[in-house]
């Protein structure tokens, strides 16, 4: 039997599918909404700068991170050091930069995994429902069934300080709210028309879920992923002023900070906590700037 | 819920190198203590028996409602708690004030005066607030207004001779405030978007159609509906709070449920680690189950039964 | 020395014999220092290397410059005094010699030393990253981790064979300090089977036993100078400094003559005659959940300090100088025997009386609880019948005999303890008629913690549990009665507030060892420092027994 024409035009929109050649022109307007927000593209000029100069440091500073020089030890910012420099002598702008390295790399890097973890359970589970959800949503309870640092408290006195213990801490108690989040829009696009269409062309689970939901669903998580990233690197700066953070012999920006906890230093020594608190509340600033930028610039329901 | 959780916070303290007694020994005594006096202390905390009867021991008997005795000074627990959750709940509940008023009114103002010099200027203060380290923000503020200025006090919340309500008042003036300025900006998000929300919806129009002066619309029509589910979910923060103020009390000496928590993780006090959490989890989880209710009745086609 | 590497690459018998040839050449080449070779697979069993990591740390500037000159340069266990070797090796700051050590014990360069610590302060981290980059320049690979968890037992751990290991421990290189109150503990722990790093030498051990037998100092003199020389010669440790004591007080604050002394323990202080403007003492110390047991921490909490009294007092230096709440004592001539006669009179702050029967309970209640201060457990051990009442075989101690009407008490002791008196110094009196039920095992549990009584100088009024105390001056103390009332904060580990409080006027009397704390201190207008010498060695263990 001959198809009817709206099945062969059916069957077209199938191939051009499969073929993935559909373009997303629908992306560049979300673009240039993000870019007439002036505090997000300011806030992704810096948050590029700062991630520039600590992946770039070595080329940026003569010093190393690590060098000690007694004799030169809590020296005003000077042409020789910009920062001036800490207890030990060595650079603090130097140190701000690698701490910049370790801090981001938490940061970014716990966020950016848990999401992936998160979003990968959540849509489809989301979707499909069943055992997999109950199960995934069993563990995301557990997990969230703890204010953050709390977890985090007790996940660190439990594993004890490393920098990829934090780490994986940081995936173990942020996957959770990734999670729900996408499932949460797979469980309200699933009543949408257009997945309900999809799936009656026959499209495989995967397809609909991953290509067509997801999407759909990526605002949102790309605003979360923003948010998480600041907060992480928050989590770790207060995880080293409470002596539970990255071991105190790698720098990152929360031990480089921490020197502020003697009041001494606070009075007398600004150079030495200044610069790295400044570059924290900037960079944690601009990450909060783009999330915001995202949101407003893909959420058609929000016309700040 | 609570005792899979129970029993898995339970296991993780048992993997954690170090136990009650390791930590009553300080370092630099440790090398001239016997291990027979070692092990006789841990017999007599109970500590020599395997895992699972000491699990047993405490479920059966925090299910009769005796939560124990802290290990390292033998205080009972439900004492402890007595005296640390009102200090929590105190410093949580006057934050949560501040930040609501706060962020309400300035998030309003926000909205509007939406796209005004005004407007840009609080997102981004608000913003800012969030993004400072809370105990960089706490240390220079004691730095400024207790060390320099001395207007408030250090630290600390009951101080002898300072029994009535009055003298105790400066006391929390730094640590809620500078708790709830880290809140302030998500409350203000809240209310600027939820506000902006309202504004557009018809009624306001029509009021205004109407000729009821812009205040008066305002403030009628708009505020209330705006706020409530704004102060509905600013409610849901409290959980949150508890949580977060966890760094506020130790950088202000508060001896809250927080720093109580962080000395008995370092000390391996697992009768009161175990107290403390599920605490925690039981508040959170009460507090979601509620957040759940309440967003299946706003949109309705999230279903509730999770199949 | 080539030999090493050709070593590796051949098996079987061909490796004996190149261990010979090269303990041989070893031997001939550095004829000049003796036992300069390792004793074992571990190269830090090696002398020379051990010298040259002391040598490798410039003390000096590290002194000068992080420990903003507060700190005492070290050159053995001891501290300087009497007891002083004058012919001491000289391992002062040497890079040179440091790395032609190191190539003549042909150090591997790449092997990475783990350096552990327990110190989670700002200061000690600044320290280890200052010798990790000393170390370095020498070349010599170092890296450092705080320990967490069960401190004690990764530390202390001692191998099963005292002599050959292999080790219980997982470090290489430790940073700690040990706090004497007695000379002869800073060598105790050497003896063969007891030290975690130091594998066991006959030679050591004799000089061990000398140095114990006997409480006359000029006796002792000899023995402790060789034991400094053989230890040094050996460096089975690298001792870096000496640390200073500093106690600070507030303008507020006239001791009126009171001696300044060693405050981590109890000392004639004269607290009942201090003159406090305004009435109250504020300090630290103050208890959190509890009060701790004043046998274990002596002196270190104020409750320590002023709630509880003491049979004898001593000086700032610790030495015994008389009666407190004895009214006369009497050591015997062959050290045996030691007999006390109470003062008339003495009550608790309940109103009880003070008898002998409360200082026999006390001891036989010592013998038996587990957190105890060295200097007490070796004391109360020493007591005859101890043993036998310590496994329950018996009820009594024989060795303590009192009678309450004459108000004397007589200690028998099995073996000479040099320091009984000092214990007697330290060793609070508790109360039998509120603790006698407790079972010592759980010593600390009791409620009788949550507001402890004593007899003296002042009492506990008002206990706000982790936000402050509050002690009253006691009547009924024979040493008179003091004009102020002191409030006392919580701390614990350290006080990381102390320089916020004192800022703030909070702060009235204590004492630290953080020089950063001294800095800040002794910035403020309305604080003051001193400094007072203490028996307390910060040291660098250097683990010899071969790896497992």
């Amino acid at each position: 039997m001959a198809k009817s024409s709206l099945d062969k035009k059916f069957d077209q929109i199938r191939k051009r599918e499969e073929e993935k050649t559909f373009s997303t022109k629908k992306r560049s307007r979300i673009v240039n909404k993000f870019l007439n927000n002036r505090l997000a593209v300011l806030g992704l000029i810096i948050f590029t700068i700062i991630i520039l100069a600590s992946i770039f440091a070595p080329l940026l500073s003569p010093y190393d991170p690590m060098r000690v020089d007694l004799r030169s030890m809590r020296q005003p910012p000077s042409f020789d050091h910009w920062f001036g420099t800490d207890s030990t002598g060595r650079d603090v702008f130097t140190r701000v930069l690698f701490g910049g390295r370790v801090s981001i790399f938490i940061g970014l890097g716990s966020a950016i995994l848990s999401a992936v973890v998160g979003i990968a359970v959540g849509c489809y589970a989301g979707y499909k429902g069943g055992w997999i959800d109950v199960i995934a949503l069993r563990i995301s309870e557990i997990f969230m069934s703890f204010p953050q640092i709390i977890l985090v408290l007790l996940l660190v006195s439990i594993t004890g300080q490393s920098l990829f213990n934090l780490m994986a801490i940081f995936i173990l108690t942020g996957w959770g709210g990734m999670y729900r989040l996408a499932r949460a829009r797979m469980l309200s696009l699933r009543e949408e028309e257009y997945v309900q269409a999809l799936r009656s062309f026959g499209l495989s689970t995967f397809t609909i879920c991953y290509k067509h939901m997801l999407p759909n669903a990526l605002s949102p998580i790309m605003v979360n992923i923003t948010l998480s990233t600041a907060m992480f690197i928050l989590t770790e700066a207060g995880l080293s002023f409470l002596g539970l953070g990255v071991p105190l012999n790698i720098p990152t920006w929360g031990n480089i900070l921490n020197v502020a906890q003697d009041i001494l230093i606070l009075q007398n020594y600004w150079w030495m906590w200044g610069p790295v608190g400044i570059v924290i509340s900037v960079f944690v600033l601009c990450v909060n700037f783009i999330g915001d930028g995202l949101r407003d610039s893909t959420d058609p329901s929000q016309q700040g | 819920m609570l005792l899979v959780i129970s029993f898995l916070v339970y296991s993780g303290l048992e993997l954690s190198p170090g136990d009650a007694v390791s930590h009553m020994i300080s370092p630099e005594l440790a090398s001239t203590i016997t291990a027979e006096q070692l092990d006789a202390m841990r017999e007599a905390y109970g500590l020599n028996q395997s895992f699972l009867t000491r699990y047993w021991i405490w479920l059966t008997s925090m299910v009769q409602g005796d939560m124990g005795y802290s290990m390292a000074g033998g205080v009972a627990i439900s004492e402890i708690m007595v005296k640390t959750v009102p200090a929590t709940l105190e410093l949580s509940m006057v934050a949560l004030f501040f930040s609501t008023i706060l962020g309400c009114s300035l998030g309003v103002i926000s909205a509007l005066k939406r796209g005004s010099g005004t407007d840009n200027s609080l997102t981004v203060a608000g913003m800012a607030g969030v993004s400072i380290p809370e105990f960089f923000f706490g240390l220079v503020a004691i730095l400024l207004f207790a060390i320099e200025l001395k207007w408030l006090p250090v630290g600390g919340r009951l101080l002898p001779h300072y029994e009535t309500l009055w003298d105790r008042i400066p006391n929390i003036v730094l640590p809620s405030l500078v708790l709830a300025l880290m809140m302030t900006a998500g409350a203000m998000r809240y209310a600027r978007s939820s506000m902006l929300d309202v504004l557009a919806r018809e009624f306001i129009t029509t009021a205004r159609s109407k000729g009821m002066p812009e205040w008066r619309v305002n403030i009628l029509h708009g505020f209330r509906v705006a706020l409530t589910p704004v102060v509905v979910l600013i409610g849901f923060r409290l959980p949150l709070l508890i949580g977060g103020s966890t760094i506020i009390e130790q950088v202000y000496q508060w001896p809250g449920i927080g720093s109580m928590f962080i000395r008995s993780v370092r000390a391996s006090d697992y009768p009161l680690v175990m107290t403390i959490s599920l605490m925690y989890v039981f508040v959170v989880l009460t507090a979601s189950l509620i957040i759940d209710v309440l967003t299946a009745l706003i949109d309705p086609r999230v279903r509730l039964g999770k199949e | 020395m080539l030999a090493s590497s050709v070593f590796y690459s051949i098996g079987g018998n061909m490796k004996k014999l190149y261990v010979v040839i090269v303990a041989v050449l070893a031997h001939l080449m550095f004829i000049s220092s003796a036992s300069a070779q390792p004793t074992n697979s571990n190269q830090l069993s090696d002398p020379r290397v051990r010298q040259a990591l002391c040598m490798a740390i410039d003390m000096k500037t590290i002194g000068e410059t992080l420990f903003e000159d507060q700190i005492i340069m070290a050159d053995s266990l001891l501290p300087n005094g009497p007891m002083k070797s004058p012919n001491l090796p000289d391992y002062s700051y040497n890079p040179e010699k440091a790395r032609q050590l190191l190539a003549e014990a042909n150090w591997d360069s790449n092997r990475e030393l783990d350096m552990v610590f327990y110190y989670g302060d700002q200061l000690t981290a600044d320290f280890m990253a200052a010798i990790q980059a000393y170390f370095a320049d020498v070349g010599v690979k170092m890296s450092y981790r705080l320990l967490q968890g069960d401190v004690g037992a990764q530390l202390n751990s001692v191998p099963d064979d005292g002599v050959n290991g292999p080790a219980a421990v997982d470090y290489d290189l430790g940073y700690g300090a040990r706090a004497a109150i007695a000379m002869q503990e800073y060598y105790n722990t050497f003896k063969t089977g007891l030290n975690p790093q130091t594998p066991g030498d006959p030679k050591m051990d004799a000089l061990i036993e000398k140095i114990n037998s006997s409480a006359d100092p000029e006796v002792l003199k000899p023995a402790f100078f060789e034991i400094q020389e053989y230890q040094m010669e050996q460096v089975n440790i690298c001792p870096l400094y000496y640390q200073k004591l500093f106690i600070y007080e507030s303008n507020k604050v006239d001791r009126n003559g009171g001696a300044y002394g060693n405050a981590q323990y109890n000392y004639n202080w004269g607290i009942t005659d201090w003159n406090v403007s305004g009435g109250t003492l504020q300090t630290n110390t103050g208890p959190v959940e509890f009060f701790e047991q004043p046998w274990y921490n002596l002196g270190l909490w104020i409750h320590n300090k002023v709630v509880f009294d003491r049979l004898l007092v001593a000086d700032g230096a610790l030495q015994p100088v008389g009666c407190s709440a004895c009214e006369s004592y009497e050591l015997a001539a062959d050290g045996l025997s030691l007999t006390f006669k109470l003062k008339d009179g003495l009550t608790f702050h309940d109103g009880n009386d003070v008898t002998v029967e409360d200082v026999a309970w006390s001891i036989r209640t010592a013998m038996k609880a587990p957190q105890m201060h060295a200097l007490i457990g070796n004391t109360v051990g020493s007591i005859k019948g101890a043993d036998a009442f310590k496994d329950g075989s018996t009820d009594d101690v024989s060795g303590i005999k009192y009678n309450i009407a004459d108000r004397v008490i007589t200690l028998e002791l099995t073996k000479i303890d040099p320091n009984i008196l000092t214990t007697f110094t330290q060793f609070a009196i508790l109360p039998k008629h509120l603790l006698g039920d407790v079972d010592p095992l759980k010593f600390q549990q009791s409620d009788f913690w949550q507001m402890p009584i004593g007899s003296g100088a002042f009492k506990i009024t008002e206990v706000k549990m982790n936000d402050f105390a509050k002690f009253e001056p006691f009547d009924g103390y024979h040493g008179g009665k003091a004009g102020f009332d002191i409030i006392a904060y919580p701390s614990y580990d350290g006080d990381g507030n102390l320089i916020k409080n004192a800022a703030a006027g909070k702060m009235d009397y204590g004492f630290t060892k953080n020089v950063a704390d001294v800095a800040a201190l002794d910035a403020m207008d309305n604080m003051g420092t001193k400094a007072v010498d203490i028996p307390y060695t910060r040291m660098m263990w250097i683990m010899q027994y071969p790896k497992p």
